[in-house]
């Protein structure tokens, strides 16, 4: 059973601001190398945000 | 602390738990490029999987994401019956429990709008493209329509 989908007006002004060339980059993996990358990209924001704390707490002491 | 989409997900299969991948590591297998940190999975509600959750996560400590500390909760099949989606913290990280989804239903209706994925060495269900976005259009969040937005542009892509 097919799924149509509705455009709805106010979601097709967003459309122009979508980044495709980062979609057709990840259309070119495999569904599993996509979740990789989303662990790898999850790690580094992880760490970006630890780093950002450490950051702030150093600049309040 | 960050959500082991590579841990949480295979300790589900293993566990035998039977489950739709949905939400935006779904829109994540099916090239959406958005960070999401939380699992959200719509499992189903047979006597025999509310044990297979409620054995698989006890050792991952489940809580309720957002309650305060101290809590008699626990999450076992009682709480599992009684209840129907829940928004939980676990060692393993953020996973939403969804009995049922807007727009959607429960597991058995979304199973045929589903596709298996092979990841983190195991097999495991995901909704597809077309259901993902009917999902979020109808849980009606101004936060999804950007997310939206690119899940459409996904489908345009496919058809180039």
């Amino acid at each position: 059973m097919k799924t149509k989908i509705y455009r709805d007006p106010v979601v097709e002004a967003y459309m122009p601001g979508v980044d495709r060339t980062l979609l057709r980059e990840n259309l070119k993996l495999t569904p599993a190398q996509r979740l990789e990358k989303l662990v790898s990209f999850s790690s580094f924001a992880a760490t970006l945000r630890r780093a950002g704390q450490r950051a702030l707490r150093a600049k309040k002491r | 602390m960050r959500t082991r989409f590579d841990k949480l997900l295979p300790l589900l299969v293993n566990g035998h738990v039977e489950f739709i991948l949905i939400g935006g590591v779904a829109g994540n297998v099916l090239g959406s490029a958005r960070l999401t940190f939380d699992v959200d999975v719509v499992y189903d509600r047979s006597k025999a999987n509310l044990e297979r959750i409620a054995k698989v996560l006890k050792p991952q400590s489940p809580y309720l994401r957002g309650a305060p500390p101290g809590l008699p909760f626990v999450l076992d099949v009682p709480t599992l019956r009684n209840g129907l989606n829940f928004t939980l913290t676990t060692k393993l990280g953020d996973l939403d429990l969804l009995g049922e989804v807007v727009g959607g239903g429960g597991y058995k209706e979304l199973l045929p709008h589903t596709f298996v994925v092979s990841a983190f060495g195991v097999k495991f269900r995901c909704v597809d493209l077309p259901t993902l976005i009917k999902l979020k259009r109808a849980a009606g969040r101004p936060k999804d329509l950007e997310s939206i937005a690119e899940l459409q542009t996904l489908v345009e892509e496919g058809k180039r």
